[in-house]
């Protein structure tokens, strides 16, 4: 059965300059602290002040994209509202907890209890938008924003005329530092542009929040068409060469009707011999890493599908981003998109241009 | 009490991080929540907080809670006649 799930609004706050503007002409920006911090706008344009004055870095990101990708879309208020995050808001956690030491568990200030909670976000864009319809936030790691994909689908399949579907994390210092030492970032401190030309354990952190209008018709404004998706948990360490063959068989493509692949590489030389195995299914095909653009995080998968519905649609890449590719393909009619997080969630999928191959 | 007062207001704009306001714009008895501020229930709950933090002084009743957050005032005296003499 064809997966009817096209793109019809977008909006993402990354490290990237990506809320506004043309992303064509926007330059690439890097950092050499390991960590990619998004760039917020002026939430004053998207939430009255009087609500702004409570809401947490997290909950301004994640409502500001979601109701500038519904504004991006033109659809009104969702059927569905459906997320993935792997951390939720950390700013309010860490505040509530470290609140519970130094008070010893008593006078206790809500905000932060509940703002710290995973669903914050969604109860909010339900509360801002009046939406009382089905609203659900996935929390699994590295499959947090694909398992809100995946309801989406899902959803749209039974009848739901369009959902709001996104993925929001962000990254404190403290949390930072705890991951530090279990080893995720990098010991020595590496240019984000320069990511792909120091492999050693550990990559680069990153945050970011990116929303989806989704539909089950495709329009003249369409983006894309979220074609397929397979999930991966713990795979053996050879498993493309036989997963990928197979998730394109699924598909009715072979490997050279891959105009572009869209690769979670990090630098990270632990997991470095998953992404690898890329080659030899799909030789020649052209790659584009991304993670030198928003850093690792739990739902980085968004980012990647954000950009590859920009190139889809505007049938380019934003080349500035990408110094380190010497060729683009002319036309991209499909776009594979391969990622993982940590070598354990890893996630297949597909985009085709919108209107494309009878969409 | 005039001290007290002062140090209430830039208390109570730091806690509910009030944009734009100093604490001479807060008048002693405009009301706090509805017209005067605009504040809502969660602030009332981050304003009990407040006292108990600062005052170490804990609002049991929530029907005493209404009046003593009537204004900036009417928690001022509140808070003094919770002081040791």
């Amino acid at each position: 059965m064809k997966v009817k799930c096209y793109i019809q609004g977008i909006a993402a706050i990354t490290p990237q300059h990506t809320f506004e503007g043309d992303i064509f002409a926007q330059p690439l920006e890097s950092c050499s602290s390991n960590l990619l911090s998004v760039r917020e706008p002026d939430y004053k344009a998207y939430i009255p002040a009087n609500s702004l004055r409570r809401m947490s870095r997290m909950l301004k990101m994640g409502l500001t994209t979601a109701i500038k990708c519904l504004q991006d879309s033109g659809l009104g208020a969702p059927g569905a509202i459906v997320t993935g995050t792997g951390k939720g808001s950390l700013q309010d956690t860490e505040r509530f907890l470290k609140d519970i030491r130094q008070y010893n568990e008593r006078a206790l200030n809500p905000t932060p209890f509940i703002q710290s909670t995973y669903n914050a976000v969604n109860g909010m864009i339900a509360v801002q938008q009046q939406c009382t319809t089905y609203n659900n936030t996935f929390v699994h790691r590295g499959f947090s924003f694909e398992h809100a994909l995946l309801d989406s689908m899902l959803l749209l399949q039974e009848g739901t005329p369009h959902t709001l579907t996104g993925a929001f994390d962000e990254m404190t210092e403290e949390h930072c530092y705890i991951k530090s030492r279990i080893g995720m970032w990098k010991t020595e401190k590496v240019n984000s542009a320069q990511l792909y030309e120091h492999p050693s354990p550990g990559t680069i952190a990153g945050e970011g929040a990116v929303f989806f209008a989704l539909s089950a018709r495709a329009t003249a404004q369409s983006y894309a068409r979220i074609a397929g998706l397979q999930l991966f948990y713990k795979p053996q360490p050879g498993f493309l060469a036989a997963a990928l063959p197979a998730f394109l068989q699924q598909q009715g493509l072979s490997p050279r009707d891959i105009d572009l692949v869209l690769t979670g590489r990090n630098a990270d030389s632990n997991y470095a011999h998953f992404y690898q195995q890329l080659e030899a299914p799909l030789p020649g095909a052209c790659q584009l890493p991304f993670k030198h653009l928003c850093g690792e995080y739990e739902t980085a998968g968004a980012f990647a599908t954000w950009l590859a519905a920009h190139i889809l649609k505007a049938q380019q890449a934003p080349r500035q981003w990408f110094p380190m590719v010497p060729a683009f393909p002319e036309r991209v009619e499909r776009i594979l998109l391969y990622n993982h997080f940590f070598g354990e969630q890893h996630v297949l999928m597909l985009l085709e241009r919108a209107g494309a191959h009878g969409g | 009490m005039e001290e007290l007062k002062k140090q209430l207001k830039a208390q109570i704009i730091e806690a509910l991080n009030l944009q734009d306001i100093k604490p001479e714009d807060i008048e002693d008895n405009a009301p706090l929540f509805g017209e005067g501020l605009g504040l809502d229930s969660i602030d009332s709950l981050e304003l009990m907080v407040l006292l108990e933090r600062h005052y170490q002084i804990r609002v049991e009743d929530p029907r005493e809670g209404r009046k003593i957050l009537q204004s900036v005032q009417s928690m001022a005296e509140f808070i003094q006649s919770k002081q040791p003499a």
